[in-house]
């Protein structure tokens, strides 16, 4: 049994790698090997369309397809965990905050200068 | 009626507004245990809010008795004054339920808005990001881990009842395993000691009182010292001959990276000194901490919190 997780990254899977718009009948159909029941794919699909994944149209059947690509969504991770916002927040504890080239270099020379060697002096 | 008690919790409302966390800020021996230091600054921040609001409290219930508990009961139970309620009195209760809704108000806030952007995070890495194990040899691969596809070296934690670890292929291909494992077990640290709440109260004041130079300072200097408390856990679980040297590599590969990758100027002069601050502890530790000074930073902290607890508990002075 996959978990919606799951679901929801085969069904954007489908939906990116597809040239149009995609009928829900048409994805449960893509994903035959899933065995997936019509009502599943509908839940789904309402989920990402919550999350703001996906949209549909106004057609009948509804036709739905992504709103951005996974390289939309990545950059807009990125971008939050790379910007001013996440050290704004509690949200994220980011492993380093970026610093300017100067003093990237400046770390360089320090790390150089301490030698190759652990010993506390 | 109670002046001795109002204007002693003002006194020391005000030390805690400004000259005690400058001072902390500018410490040296923080850096030499993050840990007692963190503790050192919740006190401050919690009985800074204490004090002012127990001040303005102090002296807006005075004519109703001789000790807050009596005075608060006292108006709970609608018994009238015992001494003529002035205009100012009212100025201070009223100033009192406006400071302490803020506070909270803006710490409630700041949960919620955290726990929405980590909701989201969380959607877009599971939408985006392959539930696969990472690449690489790790002495313990944490299954919670997920390596996002982007060239800058990154690496973040989401916190909460699942957390995740989350690495950018930058970062792998940056470091080495050595490095890799490094960098895993610091984020690793931030999780198991719930870090994220250590800042939550910081982040909550520095946006309730924008105008109190301390409430950034504050913030910056836990930041700062959550990450050095991070850097402490994970040198206890690295293997290896040098791990402060790879600890220490990993950060400088990974500062230069990001910075190269288009962050921000702004928020530059903070973030670059406390990489710097880390890189320097890591490759030439400080002596630890004495326990006699560790025991008496601690006893202030207690201390700290004791004393505006006394002042607005016991009957007036």
């Amino acid at each position: 049994m996959a978990s919606l997780g799951d679901l929801e990254r085969a069904v954007m899977d489908r939906l990116w790698s597809a040239g149009g718009p995609l009928a829900a009948t048409e994805l449960r159909d893509g994903l035959a090997d899933r065995g997936l029941a019509l009502t599943t794919v509908h839940t789904v699909l309402s989920r990402l369309e919550q999350k703001g994944f996906v949209v549909h149209d106004e057609a009948r059947p509804r036709r739905f397809r992504a709103r951005g690509t996974r390289a939309d969504h990545a950059a807009e991770l990125m971008h939050e965990v790379l910007g001013q916002a996440g050290d704004r927040q509690a949200v994220l504890a980011r492993f380093v905050g970026g610093v300017d080239p100067d003093e990237a270099r400046l770390l360089r020379e320090l790390l150089a200068a301490a030698g190759p060697d652990d010993a506390p002096r | 009626m109670l002046p001795a008690t109002a204007a002693a919790l003002a006194v020391l409302a005000a030390l805690l507004a400004w000259p005690v966390p400058a001072l902390l800020a500018r410490a040296g021996w923080p850096r030499r245990d993050p840990l007692v230091a963190l503790v050192c600054w919740q006190a401050i921040g919690l009985a800074g809010g204490l004090s002012i609001i127990g001040a303005l409290l102090v002296h807006g219930l005075a004519p109703w008795g001789h000790s807050l508990p009596e005075a608060a009961w006292a108006v709970v139970g609608g018994l009238p004054a015992e001494a003529p309620v002035r205009g100012d009195h009212w100025v201070m209760l009223t100033l009192a339920g406006v400071l302490a809704t803020e506070l909270v108000g803006v710490l409630l806030l700041s949960w919620v808005r955290t726990a929405r952007t980590r909701r989201r995070h969380r959607e877009l890495l599971e939408l985006v990001v392959q539930p696969a194990s990472l690449p690489m040899a790790l002495p313990a691969t944490p299954p919670d881990a997920r390596l996002l596809e982007h060239p800058a070296p990154v690496a973040f934690c989401i916190p909460g009842a699942r957390p995740l670890l989350v690495l950018s292929s930058g970062m792998v291909a940056e470091l080495d395993d050595a490095q890799l494992a490094a960098v895993v077990a610091h984020e690793r640290a931030h999780l198991r000691e719930h870090h994220h709440l250590y800042l939550l109260p910081f982040v909550a004041w520095e946006a309730a009182l924008p105008v109190l130079p301390a409430a950034g300072r504050a913030h910056a200097a836990v930041r700062t010292l959550v990450e050095m408390r991070a850097d402490d856990v994970a040198l206890g679980s690295l293997p290896g001959p040098a791990p402060r040297r790879t600890l220490a590599q990993a950060i400088v590969v990974a500062a230069g990276g990001a910075g190269g990758a288009g962050v921000p100027s702004g928020a530059l002069a903070v973030t670059g000194s406390a990489v710097g601050a880390r890189v320097v502890r890591l490759l030439e530790p400080p002596s630890p901490l004495p326990a006699w000074a560790r025991v008496l930073a601690l006893l202030s902290a207690g201390l700290l919190l004791l004393v505006p607890t006394a002042l607005l508990l016991l009957p007036a002075l």
